[in-house]
């Protein structure tokens, strides 16, 4: 064999290896579990999975966009606290610096004012800025790339219908190599599917409808489902729950013991729309952000479209979680666990008046904390969060709040109630210290 | 819109939009001031009620959720068994200071008794220790219980 041979069969060999090496660590994409035949949206004839639903078909284009920018809840992550909506400025804190959202009102200057139509799609479906720069993926373009062009302009419509702010977001803080933007665009060769959404013919087409929704607008695997070595979406684990922003995404999987498998139609059409459902505990922080501001708005057949898309994900185990949810604990503070006194005292002092020593509320239903994931869940990674940052739920007869106490008390006060609250209403009790409570407090956005 | 409680053992109805807290009910529609605002995040303690018998933070309780439901003010704890205890100890102990925290510690102490008639320290601390005293009057608040609990006189 030449010397110019066996330089290009290795080159041959390198490229093999380097082709499966991104193939096996791309993973499948987020549709390909359901494994039917895909159409053409323009050949699909059974339903329309896009747009708006049947009651705003006939709204302005504005009226359409609105409704499908809640649903990808464009708001949330572009909005900081406080601050005029859509203004951007929202710190994301990652392992390598601090990302800041964009201002995505219509000021020339400082927000996308100057976007054209093709800029806009560009953006949102192929993560390109206007100036040619590269997104990084906190943008989820690589969910929003399944929307349909008229859907993206119809977002475009309703943000240009919106007052102009003038606001600059503070610069990303990144460190090298994640500051070098140029590089997402081949994280994004390999990373982004790039494509419209397409119908499955084998499936319902409410479950196509479900799927465009959670996949396309309500990006839920950005949260749900684990990232692989590229910070991707690890789609053979999809739905199996990831920490995101310091709190823990659970299991929405169809696995009976620690997904969604054992709820019922009602308790998800409830805890998405109202961001609570019985004796499965109350949404908050990003969860309850994503109810407030995306799922609560939505049409009821497109709750329940999700519903039916969510049950087709198959089965993921948690092993980290129990197989059953703790029972009601006893009705007195003598029994039950006893382990860490401290943790008692703040949980007497602080918590028993509104939750109760039993873990039902006296309060509301929105307060128990039997049977949540959040107590059972060995890490007590929400718990902290909520004692932290505390909760509100809005609900058709008003708002329920829980105050934040992150400021009220100490680290090791913290792990130490969280800890007392796992080992008294959960199935296995934390050992939080108050090292890892600093460590959720620095994980949250903002 | 129109609300039906139960209050006192009385029948009360009242417009108020849902998600009123129970406390401003009490106090601004219904003119019935003893129970107290305090913190307004249920950490105090000072607005404490019976629901159904248990002691709840009014501040914090939307009366939507209350309908259907028992409640028992500072007004009238006097007229239960372990409510004339724990008043009749109070006043013999001369628990007060200010007072401004007062009928949320009487109900606290009136739920406690009711759910444990003779309660030891811990019982106490898990039943008490959301209740706040500025005036620092938990020695005398103790002992008031102790006194009620076994009818001993001072």
């Amino acid at each position: 064999m030449s010397g110019k041979m066996r330089i290009l069969g290795s080159l041959v060999v390198i490229a093999i290896v380097a082709a499966l090496g991104v193939f096996i660590v791309r993973g499948p994409g987020p549709l390909d579990f359901a494994g039917g035949t895909k159409v053409a949206l323009a050949d699909y004839r059974a339903g329309k999975p896009t747009g708006v639903p049947a009651r705003l078909e006939k709204a302005s284009l504005v009226e359409r966009g609105e409704y499908l920018a809640k649903a990808a809840d464009c708001m949330v992550c572009h909005t900081k606290p406080g601050e005029k909506d859509y203004a951007g400025g929202l710190a994301f804190k990652l392992p390598f610096g601090t990302l800041y959202s964009t201002n995505i009102t219509p000021d020339k200057d400082t927000g996308i004012g100057n976007y054209t139509d093709q800029d806009f799609l560009n953006a949102v479906q192929h993560g390109k800025r206007r100036d040619g720069a590269r997104l990084y993926p906190a943008m989820p373009y690589t969910s929003y790339t399944f929307m349909t062009d008229e859907d993206v302009l119809a977002v475009k419509a309703y943000l240009f219908s919106l007052p102009a702010v003038r606001a600059k977001a503070p610069d990303n803080t990144l460190s090298f190599p994640f500051n070098q933007r140029w590089a997402m665009m081949f994280w994004s060769a390999v990373f982004s599917p790039d494509t419209r959404f397409t119908p499955d013919t084998s499936k319902s087409p409410e479950w196509n409808r479900g799927a465009y929704l959670a996949e396309a607008l309500a990006h839920c695997g950005e949260c749900h489902t684990p990232r692989n070595l590229g910070f991707a979406l690890d789609n053979r684990k999809k739905f199996a729950g990831a920490i995101t922003a310091g709190w823990r995404a659970f299991n929405i999987s169809s696995d009976k013991a620690t997904g969604l498998g054992s709820w019922s139609d009602q308790d998800l059409i409830s805890y998405l729309s109202l961001g609570h459902a019985p004796s499965h505990g109350s949404a908050s922080g990003p969860m309850g952000e994503a109810v407030d501001h995306s799922f609560s708005q939505f049409a009821p057949e497109d709750i329940s479209s999700i519903v039916a898309y969510l049950r087709s994900v198959p089965p993921q185990p948690s092993p980290d979680l129990p197989a059953t949810t703790a029972p009601v604990a006893p009705a007195s503070h003598r029994d039950g666990v006893t382990a860490d006194a401290r943790g008692k005292k703040v949980f007497a002092s602080a918590c028993a008046s509104c939750h109760g020593w039993s873990g039902e509320s006296p309060v509301s239903p929105m307060a128990t904390l039997t049977g949540t994931w959040a107590v059972n869940d060995p890490a007590a990674t929400n718990v902290a969060q909520i004692v932290i940052s505390g909760t509100k739920r809005h609900t058709p007869d008003g708002a329920l709040s829980m105050p934040a106490f992150g400021s009220a008390y100490t680290d090791d006060e913290i792990a130490a109630v969280a800890n007392y609250v796992t080992a008294r209403f959960g199935a296995k009790g934390s050992k939080l210290t108050a090292k890892d409570v600093a460590e959720l407090r620095e994980q949250t956005a903002e | 819109m129109a609300t039906t409680l139960t209050i006192n053992g009385q029948t009360k109805s009242f417009d108020a939009p849902p998600d009123m807290p129970l406390l401003w009910v009490l106090r601004d529609i219904l003119g019935m001031t003893g129970t107290k605002f305090g913190c307004g995040i249920a950490q105090c303690g000072a607005c404490t009620v019976h629901v159904d018998g248990k002691a709840v933070r009014s501040c914090v309780l939307p009366v939507s959720a209350v309908e259907n439901r028992t409640v028992t003010t500072i007004e009238h704890v006097g007229s239960t068994p372990a409510g004339a205890k724990v008043q009749k100890a109070w006043l013999e102990a001369e628990v007060i200071q200010c007072g401004y925290c007062q009928s949320g510690q009487i109900m606290a102490a009136a739920a406690l008794l009711a759910a444990t008639p003779n309660p030891d320290d811990s019982d106490i601390d898990a039943a008490m220790a959301g209740n706040i005293c500025r005036c620092g009057t938990y020695v005398r608040i103790r002992e008031a219980i102790k006194q009620a609990a076994n009818g001993r006189q001072s």
